[in-house]
């Protein structure tokens, strides 16, 4: 079922970046909607609603950090620091930690404000950077949050992180050990998600990102605040990862650093690159291909290939190769990306030595 | 004040690694403009190589006389070379197609390589550490309040040799006149008839030798390696890359002096667990207030 | 246009896509063929392990140790002409364990009919993540190698297992930190020594070993000089060692595998003059000849078995691990094969009770909890309400010429 829904939720977002009217755009998201709030009453194990949010939690991700580098066009190389931010936000207040047990559903906008707040404490200070020089300090910054994560050990938990978190509910029914409460709540985060992230997209400070990405000096002269823009994006940006990580700490019930490092930070940028910069089907894409693989595919290599393939073969002592090569393939097949963003285009043939 | 001097030293040798790695990490970038973040992978390359050529040398101890001299130099020769033109192909098969591409394409595609050369190793050595024989000796010279090793000296003098050779090349030859034109301007570069693919090749060629003498060098200084070991060992030189301004080769230089100071200072006087935060921070906080690194000039934003 | 035809192909593919979906619904996790319960009497083992990245050599050593029980089993027989299939999922993602997809592998195991056991996982805070879903499930686990105290003692425990408090799913044949730590300091203490300086890799393992033995040194009379805690990916350990040196140490302690710093600790500590300083460590480093070489001579470390040399069957057990797969033992191979072992004869005894035919999880959980002095490489298995070892014995051994010295063993319990 996972690589069934991934195909259509695939066909859809290719079908809706093809089409120009936007009644046949919303009417087409509408059946994709419809089809994803059916689809797990039709059968599927909770192992593939379980994969479902996971990669969907990954859309989440990428559709907020397609803000940051797609619409803004600053290079951030640390987003999970605060997909981290907002999952200790949870693990921290809603657990035996520290005897706190705030609900869920508060603490998914809680969390959202903290790492929005830690995108403007990173953002104000190195904004005036040049591209490459934000790339490494948010880089730093994501090596260094989970590091004080796990060196805080009386706070964090330390290596072993939080376990046993508590368990949502909706109007008093506890979402239990079923992935399928998580599936739609993950299924309303995208759909708020891509709401925010569309309006954002066509606002005024929309317009100002992408002024600012083409030419930042003359967008300063057409009197943009460029500061102030690029500190929204960041900001906003990090709030779609604090918030999905709430998500994820709740359906994992545990935090623990080895799960936001630099690793994560990069899938979710390959996402985008992947997919399409600054589209936002594109990024869908990007981020169900890369989401499937990297969690249904390459863990089941060996069964894949005894059972599929007919080979006794190790193949996932190899899975690293697998994906570097599929990684190098597709951008040198498709650098632009699978689902490339017209306006963007446009701009990337017109000056071929610009900055992100 | 004893112990200052001899964490000094420690920080400095370090350094002198970080130093040879970030130097082709800044030469890469300042020509190229790509983040190549396979290059701390060619590093470790290095290293298996050299390990590879004294395995196939039947060299497992302490080498002496002109056993020394041939048996050493072959492997990092052997290291260097093949990691040279490990660079060369990297660009040539993965890079090259992507120059006029947007720019994060090629970051995919680096970190692409860098998952197949971390995978290629894993799949030739395992993911355990490895050893790698003492091969060279390794006297102890007492200066004073501190006692260096000759490896330590070694180090230190073979990363500044390599950013002095590379300083002349720079700017005394006709392919160092190239290569500056190609950072300046690709393409009024290679409408003046510089020859724009030879000379990147070329950046990468002797970005990937470097890289080799590198994992040489930490192979001999550790006597251990592992799949993984340029991971961090590359982060850490990109970041002295950027610290010292990249694009710049001196900056390159002292960036990786510092970088390795900053984290033995930083084990001593802090916590082992606290000296990437330590790097990292500092790192951040010299960009905030010199945006353009150390050594870097202040380049406008292009347009 | 091109693009309105592909719209309308796309369109046409989905519901049929989404029609294939449906009917193959339960065919969608592990293979096509995982889900349907196996053909005759099979019965599957799922098998959750990091075989990729940074762990890859350490996960493979212990997957090799669960198939060659398995193997073994399967040629000699079991009750009910059932027959053993091994189904192992990694857990590594980008090259890192992950709780995630350790959640993600026990959620396939669960989805699938045929499973009746899970061996592993092999890190502490992925069996963390994924104890509260196989408690809820019912679906028995155990691992080889995971010490985190939490897992089956305290308060922690039991908030993992609050969906089904009554019933606990997760054993291991490996022993707890708080029991190695305290071993280690006691054998520290035996062998004399006063003084000392504690490193750990800042992980799950090696932080909370090197916690127990500082405050059950402490408690003994000995001095704990410092305590000091390693990044990851760490090469250097010079300026460590420079600050260790000054405080001239009788012993130094590290918490950690060979991986994580061990090797590269003892080589070092000649090049600073702490090369007659004693080094110790626990079960995570009894490979350490394999990075220290020769400089590992002098070693002590710690394994939660008796004697290997006493133990017919750990013998047995190296050679026919060498024979099936031509390379020296891991450091959990043998625990993986005691926790298969475990597994088998519970799956054997279910089969017996069930009148020979296939036995449910419950069946199978059940006599897992009942094991008792189970002959196996580690020596006699059985299990405490909390799911670790019952009578657990630590031994202390020493590195000589490469080889490993068995020095003393002492039972421990708490």
């Amino acid at each position: 079922m996972v690589y069934a829904i991934a195909a259509i939720v695939i066909a859809f977002a290719v079908a809706i970046d093809r089409v120009r009217t936007k009644r046949t755009k919303l009417l087409l998201l509408a059946g994709l909607a419809v089809l994803l709030a059916v689809a797990p009453r039709l059968g599927g194990s909770d192992a593939s609603v379980n994969a479902l949010v996971d990669i969907g939690i990954y859309v989440v991700l990428a559709l907020g950090l397609n803000v940051v580098v797609g619409f803004a066009g600053l290079l951030d190389l640390g987003y999970a620091a605060f997909f981290a931010i907002g999952a200790y936000t949870y693990a921290m207040l809603a657990s035996p930690q520290f005897g706190l047990h705030l609900p869920f559903w508060v603490l998914l906008f809680l969390a959202a404000a903290l790492a929005s707040l830690f995108g403007i404490v990173l953002g104000a200070p190195t904004l005036r950077l040049r591209g490459d020089y934000l790339a490494i300090v948010t880089l730093g910054f994501g090596e260094i949050v989970p590091q004080v994560f796990q060196n805080l050990t009386k706070y964090t938990g330390g290596p072993n992180g939080i376990g046993a978190l508590d368990v949502p509910t909706f109007f008093g029914i506890p979402f239990g050990q079923s992935a399928l409460p998580y599936y739609y709540v993950t299924l309303a985060a995208i759909a708020l998600t891509l709401l925010l992230t569309n309006n954002l997209r066509a606002s005024r400070l929309g317009r100002a990102w992408m002024a600012i990405r083409e030419d930042q000096l003359a967008a300063a002269h057409a009197g943009i605040d460029t500061t102030r823009s690029k500190l929204a994006a960041f900001a906003l940006g990090a709030s779609f990862s604090g918030f999905a990580g709430v998500i994820f700490a709740a359906k994992l019930s545990l935090v623990s650093p080895d799960l936001f490092q630099f690793q994560v930070s990069v899938l979710v940028v390959s996402m985008l690159v992947l997919g399409g910069m600054g589209n936002i089907p594109g990024v869908v894409v990007g981020a169900v291909l890369l989401g499937l693989l990297n969690g249904t595919v390459l863990p089941q290599l060996d069964t894949i290939a005894t059972d599929v393939l007919h080979v006794h073969a190790d193949l996932t002592q190899a899975s690293f190769l697998i994906y570097g090569v599929i990684l190098v393939g597709l951008m040198l097949f498709r650098p632009e990306g699978l689902l490339p963003d017209r306006e963007r285009r446009a701009e990337m043939h017109a000056a071929p030595n610009e900055v992100v | 004040m004893h112990e200052f001097l001899a964490q000094l030293v420690n920080g400095i040798s370090l350094g002198g690694i970080y130093a040879l790695i970030a130097i082709g990490y800044t030469m890469v970038y300042g020509i190229a403009e790509l983040i190549n973040f396979a290059h701390g992978d060619v590093y470790t390359l290095g290293t298996f190589v050299a390990l590879a050529i004294f395995g196939a040398l039947g060299i497992s101890g302490e080498l002496h006389g002109i056993a020394l001299v041939v048996d050493s130099g072959l492997a990092l020769i052997g290291a260097a070379v093949c990691c040279g033109l490990i660079g060369m192909a990297m660009e040539r098969l993965a890079y090259r197609r992507l120059r006029n591409a947007p720019r994060l394409a090629p970051l995919i595609t680096a970190i692409g390589v860098s998952f197949i050369l971390q995978n290629l190793m894993q799949l030739w050595k395992g993911s355990a550490p490895i050893p790698f024989p003492a091969v060279l000796p390794n006297p102890r010279f007492d200066l004073g309040p501190v006692s260096i090793t000759a490896q330590q000296i070694a180090v230190v003098a073979l990363a500044v040799a390599a950013m002095f050779a590379l300083q002349i090349v720079v700017t005394r030859t006709r392919t160092g006149a190239a290569m500056r034109a190609v950072a300046q301007d690709r393409q009024a570069a290679s409408l003046m008839g510089v020859d724009v693919d030879r000379t990147i090749a070329i950046t990468f060629l002797i970005a990937g030798l470097l890289a080799g003498v590198g994992g040489f060098v930490s192979g001999v200084y550790y006597q251990s390696t592992w799949f993984l070991n340029g991971f961090s060992a590359g982060l850490k030189a990109f970041t002295a890359a950027v610290l010292g301004g990249i694009g710049n080769i001196a900056g390159a230089m002292l960036g990786g002096f510092l970088i390795g100071i900053i984290e033995s200072f930083a084990t001593w006087l802090i916590g082992g667990q606290w000296s990437n935060v330590t790097v990292f921070a500092i790192l951040i906080l010299v960009l905030v207030l010199k945006p353009s690194g150390l050594l870097g000039e202040r380049v406008p934003e292009k347009v | 246009m091109l693009s309105r035809s592909l719209v309308l192909r796309l369109c046409a593919a989905a519901p049929l896509a989404f029609a294939l979906a449906a009917c193959s619904s339960n065919a969608s996790t592990a293979s096509s063929s995982a889900a349907q319960a196996p053909a005759g009497n099979a019965v599957k083992i799922g098998i959750d392990l990091p075989l990729s990245g940074a762990d890859s050599s350490v996960g493979r050593s212990t997957l090799n140790g669960m198939l060659l029980a398995i193997e073994q089993a399967n040629a000699k027989g079991l009750p009910g002409g059932v027959t053993l299939q091994p189904d192992q999922l990694d857990d590594a993602v980008q090259g890192v364990h992950s709780p995630q997809q350790g959640v993600a592998n026990a959620r396939t195991f669960i989805s699938d009919d045929g499973v009746l056991v899970m061996l592993g996982p092999y890190n502490s805070n992925v069996a963390a993540a994924q104890i509260p879903v196989t408690n809820a499930a019912g679906l028995a686990q155990i691992s080889a190698s995971t010490v985190s105290d939490g897992l089956t003692l305290g308060d922690d425990a039991k908030n993992l297992r609050r969906a089904n408090p009554t019933t606990n799913t997760f054993f291991r044949v490996s022993t707890t930190d708080s029991r190695q730590g305290a071993a280690a300091a006691r054998f520290a203490r035996q062998l004399g020594k006063k003084t000392v300086y504690i490193i750990d890799d800042n992980e799950t393992y090696g932080l909370d070993l090197a916690n127990v033995f500082e405050k059950d040194f402490t408690q003994l009379g000995g001095t704990v000089i410092g305590h000091d805690h390693i990044d990851k990916g760490t090469q250097d350990f010079k300026a460590l060692l420079t600050k260790i040196a000054a405080t001239k140490p009788d012993l130094i302690f590290y918490g950690g595998t060979t991986s994580t710093g061990a090797g590269l600790i003892r080589q070092q500590m000649f090049d600073e003059g702490l090369g007659n300083t004693a080094f110790m460590g626990g079960d995570g480093i009894p490979d350490i000849a394999t990075v220290a070489g020769p400089r590992a001579d002098g070693t002590y470390y710690t394994v939660a078995a008796p004697n290997a040399d006493k133990l017919l069957s750990a013998r047995q057990f190296v050679r026919d691990y060498e024979a099936r797969f031509h390379e020296p033992i891991g450091p959990y191979s043998a625990n993986a094969y005691a926790a298969t072992q475990v597994a088998i004869a519970a799956i054997a005894a279910a089969t017996k009770e069930n009148g020979g035919k296939v036995p449910t999880r419950a069946q199978v959980l059940a006599q897992i909890a009942k094991t008792n002095a189970l002959s196996t490489p580690i020596g006699p298995v059985g299990f405490d309400a909390g799911g670790d070892v019952l009578e657990p014995v630590v031994s202390l051994y020493t590195i000589k010429n490469g080889q490993p010295v068995f020095i003393s063993q002492q039972s421990v319990s708490k």
